[in-house]
């Protein structure tokens, strides 16, 4: 089984930023978000669930989201995930400093595979 | 990122722990609920839906625990469990806890009971509004370095010291509370504007008006908080009532608060508890500076104090003021005595005496500190040695050295506030002890309270001492080498020389430290000693006072006052065990004496100085029963009652002054004044007796009797001091004499009930508070040096056990192993003994003004301390170095 088809491991840091992206469309529970990523994905990201929520608790500490018990779609009572001021800022910034690293980490492999 | 979210969102989760914890729960259970419906609704059987969820979810406690880990409240949880452990590890080894707690607390404990008695007397601001703008106004001349104002002075700085913005005079007496228990209260007579200077309304009622103070206004009085307590009950119906005072008729209008004193109430001679207008007499009034000034300024008998203007303080008032006096000398105002006039603040005025006094004490008790957290470091250290074995098994399993000094710190955390909860009960304890045995001589040291401040500063000090005690070893303690210590920690032999050094070094401090502990004790000691040894003039033992007041409604003409004198002399005379009894106007040492213009036959004053004499008035009996010294002639006896001739008693100073060289015995003597006219002829010359203090110069003073002498024609002294010397107890003697007083006159208020033993020690009570308190602290650094020096001894002794195994082998006798030990706890005590010397002659300059007799850097002192400190030191080390002598090569050798 070639190495490609495992679940990519989260770069670190990437998980966070995926997590505000989605935040900024719409307040989401935590299962509601991994079935996101997964979806969006297209399931390369198929970590284990659970380690969302320490990553979700860690940016509520530092004030990127914001957290509220509603009804969920079913009725059941669920912890809602809310991006905060703070956190569109935080996500702006990451955003950029991916752009920037995956544009040169590009650049480098094109230049590698064209044999230098 | 904003910090402050993170600590929010930090101690909201360290508050709702339990609520996270069942919410973290919560939506982990919903996941997977959620998770499991959607494997059901993609086929999967109900049990192999839920498998596949909580496997998808992979490790639901794992995540708990990471989620745990991101509420950012794990260095308390830590924290706490380092503290847990390290008080479970404390508790095991009850000994080394008992001693290095007990030390603390004695540290923290002396310390912040100090620090209540700095805060209160130095800290705490007087009990008058705007302490800072208050001065007491003192005049001073020859001989006279602090003394009272004439009303003419007061009249000339009232109109023309631009710095005061108000000036105020009072005087002090006694007067008789009539009723069924009569009472003797001090008294001040005040102008009605003192008590805005002092910035002080009545609690209850209101001040004086100016109609009340004047000449011929009303009788009315303001009555202390305590007097109205005893006498009233405390009812504030009083306000407005008529009472008899001292036979009169007076109106209370007033009650002040139970802070209220008067400037120099703070003293040792009590606080005056009912308050008279001055009501002004109206002749005196107008006197301005100028031609027209009185020569000498009349009776010098006001204490004075100033509000001073916005803005003023006492240096311009005090260059005013020596303008406006150079200017009244052009115009020959007291000319000759060098007269001069001068303010002092108020605060330096009360406190100004205790204050380096208590600096001292304090500076020792931060000593004492710093010896206990020098002795608790170097147990630790000791503590440290034997757990590194431990400590290198947490390295090696990955500890890091920032997580080992969190875990020693924690040690000596716990240590600390053990101590610290310690040392605030010892501190409660000592400044209960301090209320009731504080000298009234000291101001305000009886006040002292352990209020938030002071526990405060034992919060403050018990953090220090954490640290103190605890850095040093922790830092030590993490200098480990796995490899190295997990080696011979087995083999428990002559490791750590470094850490040896470390802990002889805090030997070396501690013993330092305590020289010059002991030295300022020594220095007190010395001072008091040469106080004691001053022959104030009396024999103060055996000899029981008090004060009676014969008041003119039941005794109106001198006649019936000197029989019941001589009457109750006669009475307590017979009481079993009375030796002597006699009666005086002023005790020595119990009050201040002015003094008296005199015509000394045969003696001629310089021009422009008078004849001074301090005046004592007496019964025949008092010298006996005081205990002076005869140099020449008689004492009173019956001869010299108001039939007699006029006769005189002088003191050796007044021969000296006035007779030099020829016999004082039948000279004549006329005193100034009302009185004169009279010739008084000398009977007798007795030893000097130190009135005002032990050590002023004593000043020519002369002796008359009760039935001879009256101040004014017909009248005669109201309030006297009865003296009772006996072989015994004199406190034994009080209910006798009270019973005989009473059975003369049930009416008369006692008062001042004292043995002259008590008068002496509350004079020199600020010199025997710092010597008793550095005596104490002295003892204490001592005690602690020497467990100090102790611990160093047996620990080289265990360490080098090994050493002295193979030395006794080849043939090192008991005794050499001794010596050889010995010579490590003289060594320290020498090196802390030399730097002790050093920066005890440095430091005991700050004690100067406390001596008395004896220089900072007194060579007896210090040779004493040396070698007690050096007997203590080798007293510490034998112990545990005979252990060393008692070594069994067979057994040490063969335990490795």
């Amino acid at each position: 089984m070639p190495d490609s088809d495992r679940p990519a491991q989260l770069l670190a840091g990437t998980l966070e930023m995926l997590v505000l992206k989605l935040l900024t469309l719409e307040p989401l529970h935590g299962w509601g978000l991994s079935l996101r990523l997964r979806d969006i994905s297209r399931d390369v990201f198929d970590v284990n669930q659970g380690s969302l929520y320490p990553a979700l608790q860690k940016m509520r500490r530092m004030g990127w989201i914001r957290a509220e018990w509603r009804p969920s779609e079913n009725n059941r009572r669920a912890r809602y995930y809310s991006i905060t001021r703070e956190g569109q800022k935080q996500l702006d910034a990451e955003v950029a400093v991916w752009e920037r690293s995956s544009g040169a980490v590009n650049r480098v492999l094109r230049y590698a595979l064209q044999g230098g | 990122m904003a910090w402050y979210h993170e600590v929010a969102a930090s101690l909201g989760a360290l508050a709702g722990r339990r609520r996270e914890e069942r919410e973290m729960s919560e939506e982990v259970r919903f996941h997977i609920e959620m998770e499991t419906r959607r494997n059901i609704e993609a086929g999967l059987s109900e049990a192999e839906a839920r498998r596949r969820a909580v496997r998808q979810f992979g490790g639901v406690e794992r995540h708990k625990d990471g989620v745990r880990d991101e509420r950012g409240t794990s260095w308390f949880y830590d924290g706490w469990n380092d503290v847990r452990f390290a008080a479970r590890s404390l508790a095991r080894r009850a000994g080394f806890t008992g001693v290095a707690t007990i030390t603390l607390a004695l540290g923290i404990g002396a310390s912040t009971t100090l620090f209540g008695v700095v805060k209160r007397v130095l800290l705490t601001p007087l009990p008058y509004g705007n302490p800072d703008g208050i001065a007491m106004v003192w005049s001073a001349w020859k001989g006279f370095d602090q003394t009272w104002l004439s009303y003419d002075e007061w009249e000339g700085w009232k109109a023309r010291i631009p710095a005061f913005a108000d000036i105020g005079l009072y005087f002090d007496g006694s007067v008789t509370f009539d009723g069924d228990a009569p009472e003797r209260v001090r008294t001040a007579t005040v102008h009605a504007n003192i008590f805005p200077i002092l910035g002080v309304t009545p609690a209850l009622g209101r001040g004086f008006t100016a109609e009340e103070d004047r000449r011929g206004g009303p009788r009315v009085v303001i009555l202390g908080a305590g007097l109205w307590q005893r006498r009233f009950g405390g009812d504030p119906s009083v306000v407005g009532r008529t009472i008899q005072i001292s036979g009169q008729p007076t109106t209370v209008v007033g009650v002040m608060g139970p802070d209220f004193r008067l400037p120099l109430d703070f003293g040792a001679s009590g606080r005056t508890e009912a308050w008279f207008p001055l009501a002004t007499d109206a002749q005196q009034q107008g006197a301005v500076p100028g031609p027209d000034f009185p020569k000498n300024g009349a009776s010098h008998g006001y204490y004075s104090v100033a509000r001073l203007s916005p803005g003023a303080t006492t240096t311009t008032a005090n260059a005013q003021l020596r303008t406006l006096v150079a200017e009244l000398e052009k115009f020959g105002y007291m000319a000759n005595v060098n007269f001069h006039a001068y303010t002092v603040p108020i605060s330096e005025q009360i406190t100004g005496r205790v204050k380096p006094v208590l600096l001292v004490v304090f500076g020792a008790v931060v000593l004492v500190m710093l010896i206990a957290c020098a002795n608790v470091a170097g147990l630790l250290l000791v503590r440290g040695e034997s757990r590194r074995r431990e400590l290198a098994v947490r390295v090696a399993l990955g500890a890091g050295s920032k997580r080992l000094m969190r875990l020693l710190i924690a040690e000596s955390a716990v240590l600390a506030s053990v101590g610290g909860a310690a040392g605030v009960a010892l501190a409660a304890l000592g400044a209960r002890l301090l209320r009731a045995n504080a000298p009234a001589a000291l101001p305000r040291v009886a006040e002292t309270t352990i209020d938030w401040g002071v526990l405060a500063f034992a919060l403050g000090a018990s953090i220090c001492a954490a640290l103190l005690a605890g850095v040093l070893p922790a830092l030590q303690a993490t200098q480990v080498a796995p490899a190295g210590d997990l080696k011979d920690g087995s083999r428990g032999a002559t490791t750590g020389r470094a850490r040896l050094r470390w802990r002889q070094s805090l030997v070396a401090s501690e013993v330092a430290l305590a020289v010059v502990l002991v030295v300022g004790a020594g220095l007190m000691i010395r001072s008091v000693r040469n106080l004691l040894a001053i022959d104030a003039g009396f024999r103060p033992d055996g000899v029981l006072t008090m004060r009676l007041s014969t008041p003119l409604t039941w005794y109106p003409d001198s006649t019936r006052v000197i029989a019941f004198w001589d009457e109750l002399q006669r009475k307590v005379a017979v009481i079993p065990g009375v030796k002597r009894v006699g009666a005086v106007r002023l005790l020595p040492l119990a009050t201040e004496m002015g003094d008296w213009g005199l015509t000394v036959q045969g003696y001629t004053p310089a021009p422009n100085q008078g004849t001074p004499g301090d005046w004592q008035i007496v019964t025949p009996g008092y010298f006996e029963a005081m205990g002076l010294t005869l140099r020449e002639g008689r004492f009173f006896d019956a001869r010299d009652d108001m039939a007699g001739s006029l006769a005189l008693i002088v003191n050796r100073t007044f021969v000296e002054r006035y007779m030099g060289g020829r016999s004082a015995i039948g000279n004549q003597v006329q005193i100034n004044g009302s009185d004169s006219g009279k010739v008084y002829t000398v009977v007798g010359v007795v030893n000097d007796v130190h009135h005002n203090t032990l050590v002023t110069q004593v000043k020519p003073e002369f002796y008359a009797t009760l039935a001879q002498f009256a101040d004014q024609p017909g009248s005669t002294r109201r309030s006297m001091s009865l003296v009772v010397r006996t072989d015994g107890d004199p406190a034994q003697l009080v209910n006798p004499v009270r019973a005989a007083i009473m059975q003369l006159d049930k009416r008369l208020p006692i008062s001042e009930v004292r043995t002259m033993r008590d008068i002496v020690n509350s004079a020199i009570a600020g010199p025997r508070f710092a010597m008793e308190l550095l005596g104490l602290f002295g003892v204490l650094a001592l005690v602690l040096s020497a467990i100090g020096i102790f611990g160093i001894v047996s620990q080289v002794v265990a360490s080098r056990s090994h050493e002295f195994g193979i030395r006794a082998a080849l043939g090192a006798t008991p005794r050499e192993l001794v010596a050889l030990s010995l010579r490590t706890g003289v060594r320290q005590a020498l090196v802390g003994l030399a730097a002790g010397v050093v920066i005890a002659l440095v430091v005991t300059r700050a004690m100067t003004t406390m001596l008395q007799g004896v220089t900072p850097t007194d060579p007896l002192t210090f040779l004493g301390v040396v070698v007690v400190t050096g007997i203590v030191a080798i007293a510490a080390s034998v112990g545990p170095a005979r252990r060393a002598g008692k070594t069994d090569p067979a057994r040490v050798l063969g335990s490795s």
